[in-house]
Formats: structure tokens, sequence, C-alpha cells
């Protein structure tokens, strides 16, 4: 027998019950929050940033591609943690970046261009979306202070005396760089940034958490993070 | 279009900062849903189920693949369907990058339809996917678990209003409405152990939709969802969008 508790199905379905309720009630207080976040004032973005894309060089208003709105993933590449010479992607941000794929098509389909963003020279970025096997618009935004403006890189002065992340000050950020996820609307010509999240905000974006979350062991880790690789890496770590 | 209200930087710092504190509420109570998950008791699986799979025929045991957890998404194909549902084929989009990431937690995920084998792979080839799908053909595996609906459990919805998303899914799987409906999606979770096979968690409906991923994203997009009183469903298999 195993040591978690063992059934009947009346057993079993009265509990499932009483959590599809809570499950709902969460459900719900998701729609309020969706609905609170179109709610929020959009904000022009003043400042021109630029990027080098595989089309040559565009500006954030050329980034929707034809599009209304754009989701810009903020992804830690080159330096930071959890990189090193032969991996310089963090492999954070290649398991968030594993599920992009597969949405294009359908944000597209909706009026929504997603791409991800990094602070390296794109030829480096290049070899790595190689190996991982992706498709999805990925580009540079070396020489621009966009990462840095929208909360998801530091400079060295902020490291030292201090920075915002996920809307809260830090006193000496340990990290050059975090995750994070940028929203953003286009209209008559002007861009306005909608929306930002970071940090367990961007779970949102990983759903092979959702699976687990629903799976008999759960999430089952000693933290987030403590088992992550990435996906080309599983096998050589369980050698 | 609605123009958008515009505000300066710190209006709308005041109004995220209120915002994320309700966001964090709400992945805290995530993280309790998850743990009340976990307590569910685990109901031994008493029927001998046999899945068509391109490895032969197998129990529902051997579709653990070694692995202790399986998670089996119920995909919408059933015999009158030319092709699998949009909806379902949207869902399933997103498994195979998931795949690796799942198996190092121990976790098998796949695909089950009442449609014949050969049919399934075919869509599958048409798809590009690769995750494993096992047909039920001759078992009650998605009945059992609710998710077919027999003629007379459907006379009054089909005699009712039916909503025109559901004769557009329909029509696009290449079925009628009483065709399409006798199909419902589901997830169902088992854990094996000591060669016993337990049940652990089965949703449906809206429970489904952490699988949609791009709604969690157009969640967080300024336009949200934006699909609310839209009389054609904007969802479409990734090969058909851009087609007229």
């Amino acid at each position: 027998m195993p040591e978690h508790e063992v059934g009947t199905r009346e057993g079993w379905l009265a509990a499932r019950r009483e959590l599809l309720d809570a499950e709902k009630e969460h459900m719900r207080q998701g729609d309020e929050l969706a609905r609170r976040r179109e709610r929020l004032p959009w904000v022009p973005v003043e400042k021109e940033y630029a990027f080098e894309t595989n089309e040559g060089r565009k500006t954030l208003a050329d980034l929707f591609d034809g599009r209304s709105q754009l989701l810009v993933y903020h992804f830690m590449f080159g330096f930071g943690f959890r990189v090193d010479e032969q991996n310089p992607g963090c492999t954070g941000c290649s398991f968030v970046a594993d599920h992009f794929d597969a949405v294009i098509p359908h944000l597209n389909g909706h009026d929504v261009t997603l791409v991800a963003e990094s602070i390296a020279p794109l030829e480096e970025l290049h070899p790595y979306k190689q190996r991982m096997g992706w498709g999805f618009p990925w580009v540079s935004s070396l020489g621009s202070d966009f990462k840095y403006d929208f909360g998801a890189a530091f400079t060295e002065e902020q490291q030292t005396n201090g920075a915002e992340y996920n809307f809260k000050h830090v006193d000496q950020p340990p990290w050059p760089q975090r995750e994070g996820l940028s929203a953003f609307a286009i209209q008559d010509g002007v861009v306005h940034h909608t929306y930002s999240t970071y940090d367990r905000g961007t779970e949102q974006l990983i759903g092979t958490y959702r699976y687990l979350d629903v799976a008999p062991l759960g999430r089952n880790e000693d933290g987030p993070a403590s088992w992550w690789h990435r996906h080309d890496e599983y096998e050589e770590v369980a050698r | 279009m609605t123009e958008h209200r515009i505000g300066t930087q710190e209006e709308w710092q005041k109004e995220r900062d209120a915002l994320l504190e309700q966001e964090k509420e709400l992945t805290r109570r995530n993280d309790e849903l998850t743990r009340k998950r976990l307590e569910l008791p685990w109901v031994p699986v008493e029927n001998d189920y046999s899945f068509e799979t391109a490895d032969g025929t197998k129990s529902l045991a051997e579709l653990f693949d070694g692995r202790s957890q399986l998670l089996i998404y119920h995909f919408m194909f059933g015999d009158p369907y030319v092709a699998g549902c949009t909806v379902c084929s949207s869902i399933a989009d997103t498994l195979d990058p998931q795949v690796p990431h799942l198996k190092a937690r121990d976790v098998t995920l796949m695909c089950t339809s009442r449609a014949p084998l050969d049919r399934l792979l075919a869509y599958r080839d048409r798809m590009g996917w690769s995750f494993n799908w096992a047909s039920t053909v001759g078992s009650d595996f998605h009945r059992d678990l609710g998710f077919v609906n027999t003629e007379e459990e459907l006379k009054p919805f089909l005699e009712g209003d039916i909503p025109p998303a559901v004769e557009q899914m329909a029509e696009r799987s290449g079925t009628d409405v009483a065709g399409y409906v006798a199909e419902g999606p589901g997830l169902s979770a088992y854990a094996l152990e000591d060669g016993t096979v337990y049940r652990t968690y089965v949703s449906t409906a809206r429970g489904l939709e952490p699988a949609m991923a791009y709604y969690g994203l157009l969640d967080r997009t300024p336009r949200g969802r934006h699909e609310e009183g839209e009389q054609s469903h904007w969802l479409r298999r990734h090969d058909e969008y851009g087609a007229a």
C-alpha cells in the first residue's frame, strides 16, 4: 500500500467537489485581476529604443510587427547567474522560452506579438537559439537602456547603491539582470507601456507548472529552480 | 476602438503596486490549492482498460512508461471527427516542449482519444506533434471519467440554443454538433505504486484553461482575452491562421 491516503470513489468525489469550489473561486479571482490589468492606465513611452533583429535595426514600434499589442520577455543572457560560456542562456529563462513557440501562432492570430530581448549581440543569441531549437523572434537590446528602464537589468551603480525589482526597493541587488515580462500597446503610432511583471509573476509563462500542480506529487521541489535544466541537459544529469 | 485611459508613470505605478499585492495573493492561493490537491485520497483503478498505441496494445499501468506519475489529456477526437477539436489542438500544441521537463519530475504526459489510432497518428503528423497519443477504442476509459455524452444525455442541450462557437467548432472538426459534443475534454492524473494504478485528480471545463497557455499571456496584454460577446471564436489550428 502507498503511504498516501487511499480512499473510495465516494470519498474522493466529496473531497474533489470541495476542492472544485475553491478552484472556481480562484479562477474567478484570476478573471477579476485580468480585468484590473486591462484597466491600468497606459503610459506613453517617450524614449527611443533601438534593437538589432534578423531584419535589421528596429524601434520599439517596429517590434509590434503590424499588430496592436506587444509582449516582450526580458531574457537573461550572457552574464549574471545560471549562465556560463558553454551555456550563455539562463536556465530559468530557457525553461520559460521552451513554452513560446507553441503559443505564438495563437497570440499572433489574436493581434499580439511576442518577442524575447537580451543584452547580447545577435550573433551570440543565434547559436544558442539554434541549439535549443527555438523559432520565436529574439532581438538584441545591446547598447540600449531598454532592459534597465523596464526593471530587468541593473547597472553597477545600482548594484552598489540599490534599485527596484518587482516594484520593491532592493538595497544591493546581487544580480545584474532578472527575468520579467513587459506589455505594450500601439495606438496612432504612439507606443504605450501597459504592464510589467517579474519574479513569480513570470511563472504564468511556465505551462509545465500548471501540469505539475495537478500531478499526484505536485511540484515536488525544494524551492523553484532546484531541478530546472535546459531541455537538452536532463539526460546528462540523470546519468 | 475605444480610447484607453492614458496616465503618468506615477499613476500607473500606484495602481500597479495595488494590483501586485492581489497578484501575490492569487499566486499564494494557487500554492495552497496545489497542497490541497496533494491531500486528495488516491482511488485504485479497478477496471482493466486497454489502449492502442504506436507500440501496440497497452494497459493503463504500461502508459506510465517507467515513471511513477501519469497525466492524460483527453483530446476530443471521436469516430465521426475528420480532424481533432480545434481547442484541444491548441492545448496539444504546447505539450512537446514540456515533456522533457515533466519527465525530469517523474511525470509522463500524453493524450488519449476515442477515434481509431491510425487517424490520430495521421492528424498528429499534420500538426507536427510527437507526444504519445493512444486510442481508447473498445474501452470505457473516457466514459467512466465522464468525458463521453450519450445521445440521451445530450438531448436537452441539442434541443436548446446551440452557442455559435460550438457549431463552428463542430464544423471545423468535420462533424455535426451532436457528434462533436459526444466527446468532452478533460485532464486526469494517476499514480503507480507497487503495480497498482491510483486515480488522483480529474478536471474539465475551465479547469483546463491553465493548459491553454496563451490565456495566461493574453491576461497580461493591453486588451486581455478580448473575446466576450464575439459571434465567432478567434481560435484556429496553428496551420489555419491566415487562411481565408
